[in-house]
């Protein structure tokens, strides 16, 4: 660079141009650093024209020939091109014909805006202009309230302001105003919005506020100033929503009741100045720490206090006001739809509001905002306080009784005076724009390409459509130590539809452990896993949660060192609720070692609860297995009104380990304490049974260990697999997705297809046989076709024929059986019970209508044998294998 | 079979048959050779077997107090007997015996499975006590009839039962019959009973089992009735008001007084007087039951509330203490792992000493804890006994108030009384009379000390009565009190006091053998 301007003259003077450069940077440094990228072209054109004012200002010193120079240089002139960004502008074939033109209604809404906005001008000069007729896609002037167009659509999340707010948020991108401190001249219709994804705050407020309206809210765009951070969506500062904490509610502590007899406490013998004393000086040493710390903070809140803002006050912003009343809303709040949360109505982040309109109504505010927001009042009745611009037919205040009185009075004769009114109420014409469509594949992907980054005060989120990344992740928080995000303190992954119902992992980059947390139903009822990054295999630092619900043993924990597992359980029948196990090192084998051999055990210890059932000093509270020492210990519970527990220990004899030997009984193996000295001592032989049981006990206990062990080991290979597949669930409800159901809809789609083509083959061919009869011809002559049509003629009329014979007969056979029947009714009619007779009715009844059926099918037959004769005729003509002969 | 009783003589159960079944069955190998040694208690035993010994008589099984499971199967028992003591047993067989009446099981009411196969029993009977009975076999009996089966209805959780081979069973209906009126049986002669079939039987005799029913579901109100009425009169008992809560007093009164009765027979007597006060002094008796229901009711609160902070007392204590134990073990334990390391002599003398000095400290520092308590209880009992002597003698005062109106009433009464007879003594004297009298009523009218007599003898006995009441109320709630007090003073502070003391004592020296024990093992080191 250098170079160059030595070799080119007009360059000598560049002292201004680090002048420029910094008065570029200056402005820049107003603008947010996204700013600066949208800005970059236009930025680079106003230091071009810097440099050629600065070579204009130090034109006196140059010399004739420089001079010359210059004006010759003049002449050359340098028109930077101006890029437009192609997706501003829009090509208004794709659009209907309510974006290019105006309906007389909007026409006249706009006549009436304007008409406002003049009255407004003249009445407030020195107030800012306000946000009433932005231009729309193609160009044509809209009427703001008519953006709005309330919109409910079939998505559970969007019925809830907070579901509707993330949503917008999360679904477009933010394009800061240009500048910043003007409204903007255009504002897109929803649907374009919604299609682009992307939208200024204006176009994010409408697209909310269509929304919530539609969702039955009271809610209103909001024309106004805010500062810096919210205008251009700078989160840093603030804490990330999923870090806040949510409050405990502390579960007040029930204070003891001092009872009549409560006993008295025993005397206190402390001296009260010595505790004064040391209350003091620890007081002290207290609020020196606190001073300490709040000091700390004060220097740590300057520190990361935002650098004084130039255009403070200046930068237009719109967000969203949900006023109470509606949707069982108790107060009415902000919703800033960049971020998508919710403000109090005293938020310090807005500073002023100039007007808000919904898709009824536009009011301007009328109060003072030099003090920010905090004490406006948002009674938009109150014509005082808000400046309205249609009186509407809601407000029946605003009109008086006795106009209407006349109206019924006088209703021929006021014809003016109806169009006055009507001219006073206008009602707005329906919005302009398109209807609002998200698609369901579109809304499952939120963000747009499915993905999108936030920054927080000293944290980063990522967020993530579902089944867009391979591993299921949905979102990533990554938190650091520092303002710059370089120091990664710890991860938060939060995962969805794993096949290994892994939910969210916890990556702690400080002391390398990691959480992951699981849903309930995986094999060995896993909840929790805690491991050090550094040892993911066995026998090292973790500590695993199950859900102890689910599992038999009712195992709730186990946490485990390279050299002890502790296993907690609860609802165990046997009342286990503890077991510790300390293992020793491996002894030192020599040789290929294939199979690692189990870590040694030195020590067991299980604990009990007491089962209510036994008597307490008869109830083991805890047995120790010192396996090293080969003893065992034996604690027993406490008895209610007893301060120490009895006691066993068992000396083991030798042979214990010997598979079938005897075990050896020897008295001086046994020691115990009896806390009641006049209890009866055990017999010798419940000792020995004892004994035998704890020595069984121990094996047992030294077996469930190994199977713990196993376990572990299982789980790791598990999540090993699981890690390297990471497979994703898929519901049998998406029919999208799941790749198993969709091909077999189309299996079956395929069977369907194939099954009305067999159906169609199988239709009737009534040649067929006739043609199998001469023997299936290639060729047909008119002779064969005049012998096969007579044969196929001759074979329906003799089938015709037949059915009719058939009727026929059967309606003799009945006949004949009623009149058998008559003549054996009339023989017999004297000495005929009462019950015969009835049968007789009865069958005859049945008889004659059996008849009457066979008859009536006779008739029907006969009249429809002709026509179908006539019908199969035709066909056979129209066949197109005999229709060349007839 | 019967040849075989013939030829062997019928067994008695003796100390041999007992023994060695008792060894035979006991602990086996090694168990076996030190029960052996040691020798078995009898009590101590849970199962015996005494199968196929011939025996005629069960006897000599007292001694058996926590068997469980007893055979006496295959005998020759005839009558079911001595088994009295058992009452821990859950499962008996008697199965294969020439029993004919089932009795003498009153007292095992932990019974859950029972055999009674191949008996000649003719009635199930004596059965009402063993409410646990899950199993009952009475197949190959003599039963035959089917009322029989309406017994075990009273067998709630009965589930199995063997009835075949009865004459019973040859009834064409038997197993509906069974079926349909013993609906929790799951069970049936060897088969499962299932639903189908069960609800054929319940259809088959609806009307008769909702019959049962109904008069079941009588019976248990019924008696369901008597126990909330004796719970009430309990209750009026604890209160010391029972009897006063209606006229029941006043009818006691004129029980044991003959001339009360014929003075009643005296003209105006009976409308008058007996009624306003019949009324009057019911009255008053229901004052006083009204008011010792209360009373109690305030005097029980205050009872529960001070045992209430005994037992917080004591647990906080004991917890105290209990924590302070927890401590010394496990310094203990680090001190024994230690002293296993320890080759110093004088390291080891050290330790010693300071486990030696702490087992003191231990010592103090519980005796202490036990020391405060005393005097906790100590005060909250003198409190209570105060406070509970204040309400009682409250009561008391009250109640003889009360009394004394009754007593008012009863002067009143005597005295109108005492004029009504001299007025009627004039008239019969005068022969005045008009309405009839009784002859023996008459004959006190002879003259005017005997009726005097009359009318005053009368009066005593009612006095009497009314004062013997009122002895009684206050004799026994003092009584109550006292007891209380006394037990309260023996029981939380001698006993507790002692038995905790002695436990210390106890752990102190457990410690400090423990030390001695050690010191022989390391001694050599």
């Amino acid at each position: 660079m250098a170079e160059d301007t030595e070799q080119t003259p007009e360059e000598q003077k560049p002292p201004s141009i680090p002048e420029t450069g910094d008065a570029q940077d200056e402005t820049k440094s107003v603008e947010s650093a996204r700013n600066e990228e949208s800005q970059h072209g236009e930025g680079s054109e106003g230091g071009g024209t810097d440099e050629f004012g600065a070579i204009q200002e130090n034109g006196d010193e140059l010399s004739e020939d420089a001079a010359a120079l210059k004006e010759e240089l003049d002449k050359i002139k340098v028109e930077p091109p101006q890029i437009q960004d192609p997706s501003e502008i829009f090509d208004p074939a794709e659009f209907p014909e309510s974006y290019k033109e105006n309906l007389p209604k909007e026409n006249l809404v706009l006549a009436f805006a304007e008409n406002f906005r003049r009255q407004y001008v003249h009445l407030y000069r020195d107030r800012k202009p306000l946000f009433l007729n932005p231009v729309n896609e193609c160009g044509v002037e809209k009427f703001v309230c008519t953006t709005i167009r309330p919109t409910l659509l079939p998505y559970k999340i969007l019925y809830d302001w907070d579901g509707a707010a993330d949503f917008v948020s999360d679904y477009l991108n933010f394009t800061p105003l240009d500048p910043a401190h003007e409204l903007p001249k255009r504002l897109l219709s929803a649907s374009t919005v919604l299609k682009r994804q992307k939208g200024n705050c204006f176009e994010y407020s409408t697209v909310l506020c269509s929304f919530l309206i539609g969702a039955g809210y009271d809610a209103y765009v909001i024309s106004g100033y805010a500062n810096k951070e919210t205008c251009l969506m700078d989160e840093t500062r603030e804490i990330c929503p999923l870090l806040k904490k949510k409050e405990e509610k502390k579960v007040e502590e029930k204070k003891k009741e001092q009872k009549k007899y409560t006993v008295k406490p025993p005397k206190d013998l402390q001296s009260r100045f010595e505790q004064k004393m040391a209350q003091r000086t620890t007081k002290a040493a207290e609020d020196e720490a606190e001073r300490l710390k709040r000091e700390e903070e004060e220097r740590q809140a300057v520190l990361e206090k935002p650098p004084p803002d130039p255009l403070h006050g200046l930068r237009v912003h719109s967000w969203v006001i949900v006023l109470s009343g509606k949707r069982e809303v108790p107060e009415s709040f902000f919703i800033e739809p960049l971020t998508g949360n919710a403000h109090p109505i005293t938020s310090d982040n807005y500073l002023g509001i100039e007007s808000l309109w919904n898709n009824q109504n536009y009011w301007v505010n009328m109060q003072d905002c030099s003090e920010g927001v905090k004490k406006m009042n948002y009674d938009l009745d109150d014509c005082t306080l808000w400046e309205f611009m249609f009186p509407s037919d809601d407000k029946p205040k605003l009109l008086l009784p006795e106009d209407e009185l006349d109206d019924f009075e006088d209703d021929e004769e006021d014809d003016e005076k109806e169009d006055e009114r009507t001219k006073k109420i206008i009602d707005i014409p329906p919005s302009w724009i398109e209807p609002i469509d998200i698609k369901p594949r579109d809304f499952q992907m939120r963000c747009p390409q499915g993905k999108k980054a936030k920054l927080y005060k000293h944290a980063k989120l990522e967020k993530f459509a579902h089944y867009l990344m391979k591993d299921g992740l949905v979102c990533r928080l990554s938190m650091y130590e520092d303002k710059e995000l370089t120091d990664l303190k710890q991860i938060k992954e939060y995962y969805s539809n794993r096949v290994d119902k892994l939910k969210e992992r916890v990556h702690n980059h400080r002391t390398g452990w990691i959480v992951e947390f699981y849903k309930p139903g995986r094999h060995r009822c896993l909840k929790e896993h805690h491991y050090k990054a550094s040892g993911p295999g066995p026998e090292s630092e973790r500590r695993m949660v199950f859900y102890d619900e689910a599992r038999v043993d009712g195992l709730q924990m186990r946490e485990e060192m390279p050299t002890e597992m502790t296993e907690h359980f609860v609802n165990r029948d046997d009342f286990l609720y503890y077991r510790h196990v300390q293992f020793g090192k491996r002894p030192k084998k020599f040789g290929p070692a294939e199979v690692q051999s189990p870590r040694p055990i030195i020590k067991m210890v299980e604990k009990y609860h007491h089962n209510e059932k036994k008597p307490a000093n008869e109830d083991i509270a805890e047995i120790v297995f010192s396996v090293a020492e080969e003893r065992i210990h034996v604690i027993y519970h406490t008895e209610d009104d007893k301060i120490s527990s009895c006691t066993r220990e068992f000396l083991k004899p030798g042979n214990t380990e010997e598979k079938g030997a005897t075990i050896v009984w020897d008295p001086e193996n046994h020691t115990t304490f009896q806390v009641d000295m006049h209890s009866k001592d055990k017999k010798k032989v419940e000792i020995y049974e004892m004994m035998c049981k704890l020595i069984d006990a121990e094996n047992n206990c030294r077996d469930r260990t190994r199977q713990s062990e196993e376990e572990v080991q299982a789980i790791l290979n598990d999540r090993v697999r699981e890690e390297s597949t990471s497979e994703l669930e898929i519901s049998v409800y998406d029919t999208e997705r799941n790749e198993k159901a969709k091909k077999h809809r189309a299996e079956l789609e395929r069977l369907q297809a194939e099954e009305k083509k067999r159906r169609q083959e199988m239709e009737l061919d009534y040649l067929a046989p006739f043609l199998a009869q001469v023997g299936d011809p290639e060729k047909i002559t008119p002779k064969l076709a005049y012998k096969l049509k007579e044969d196929c003629l001759s074979d329906l009329k003799q089938r015709l024929i037949d059915k009719a014979n058939l009727i026929q007969a059967r309606f003799e056979k009945e006949t004949q059986e009623l009149q058998k029947k008559q003549a054996w009714y009339q023989q017999n009619q004297v000495s005929m019970q009462k019950d015969d007779e009835e049968e007789y009715l009865n069958y005859c009844s049945e008889a004659m209508f059996r008849i009457h059926i066979l008859e009536l099918r006779l008739n029907r037959h006969k009249e429809m044998a002709p026509h179908k004769y006539m019908e199969l005729e035709k066909k056979i003509r129209s066949d197109p294998r005999l229709a060349e002969f007839f | 079979m019967s040849r075989l009783y013939d030829t062997i003589e019928p067994a008695v159960i003796d100390e041999e048959i007992l023994q060695t079944a008792v060894e035979e069955q006991g602990p086996k190998e090694e168990a076996g050779k030190i029960a052996q040694d040691e020798g078995i208690d009898f009590s101590d035993v849970t199962s015996l077997r005494l199968d196929y010994k011939n025996i005629l008589k069960i006897d000599n099984l007292w001694c058996f107090t926590s068997l469980v499971k007893l055979q006496l199967d295959n005998n020759i028992i005839e009558k079911i007997e001595g088994l009295d003591t058992l009452v821990n047993l859950i499962w008996l067989d008697l199965s294969f015996n020439n029993i004919e009446v089932i009795e003498g099981l009153t007292k095992l009411v932990k019974l859950e499975d029972l055999t009674l196969y191949n008996n000649r029993i003719q009635k199930i009977e004596n059965l009402d006590t063993l409410k646990e009975l899950h199993v009952f076999s009475i197949g190959n009996n003599d039963i035959k009839e089917l009322d029989n089966v309406t017994y075990l209805r009273r067998f709630k959780k009965l589930q199995t039962l063997n009835i075949s081979g009865n004459p019973i069973s040859e009834h064409e209906d038997y197993k509906i019959f069974v079926v349909a009126h013993l609906p929790m049986l799951e069970y049936l002669d060897y088969r499962l009973v299932d639903k189908t079939s069960k609800q054929a039987a319940y259809e088959k005799y609806e009307i008769a089992i909702l019959e049962l029913q109904h008069d079941e579901k009588q019976a248990e109100k019924k008696a369901e009735e008597d126990l909330t009425k004796k719970k009430e009169n309990d209750r009026h008992m604890n209160a010391y008001v029972e009897g006063l809560s209606g006229p029941y007093l006043f009818e006691s009164m004129y029980a044991e007084d003959a001339e009360g009765h014929k003075l009643k027979m005296i003209p105006g007597v009976d409308e008058l007087l007996l009624c306003t006060y019949k009324e009057k002094f019911t009255e008053i008796c229901e004052q006083i039951f009204e008011y010792g229901l209360a009373k109690h009711d305030e005097r029980m609160v205050e009872k529960d509330t001070f045992l209430e902070c005994l037992n917080d007392a004591k647990n906080e204590n004991k917890a105290l203490a209990a924590e302070k134990i927890e401590d010394f073990l496990d310094y203990k334990k680090k001190l024994w792992a230690d002293l296993n390391q320890i080759s110093d002599q004088k390291m080891l003398e050290m330790s010693i000493a300071e486990y030696n000095q702490r087992t003191t400290a231990l010592w103090e520092m519980l005796m202490m804890f036990e020391m405060q308590l005393v005097d906790q209880l100590e005060d909250a009992i003198k409190d209570f006994e105060r406070n509970m002597s204040d309400m009682v003698s409250a009561f008391v005062e009250t109640v003889q108030g009360y009394f004394t109106q009754c007593r008012d009433l009863e002067n009143q009464h005597h005295e109108r009384l005492v004029e009504l007879s001299i007025i009627t003594l004039e008239k019969v004297v005068k022969n005045e009379m008009d309405e009839e009298i009784p002859d023996d009523v008459r004959e006190l009218f002879v003259d005017k000390d005997t009726i005097i007599n009359a009318v005053s003898s009368s009066h005593d006995v009612h006095l009497l009565k009314i004062d013997n009441r009122e002895d009684e109320l206050i004799t026994r709630i003092n009584g109550w009190m006292t007891d209380f007090i006394e037990e309260t003073h023996q029981k939380e502070e001698i006993s507790r006091n002692r038995a905790r003391v002695t436990e210390i004592n106890n752990l102190i020296d457990h410690l400090r053998d423990e030390l001695d024990n050690l010191d022989l093992q390391t001694a050599p080191y």
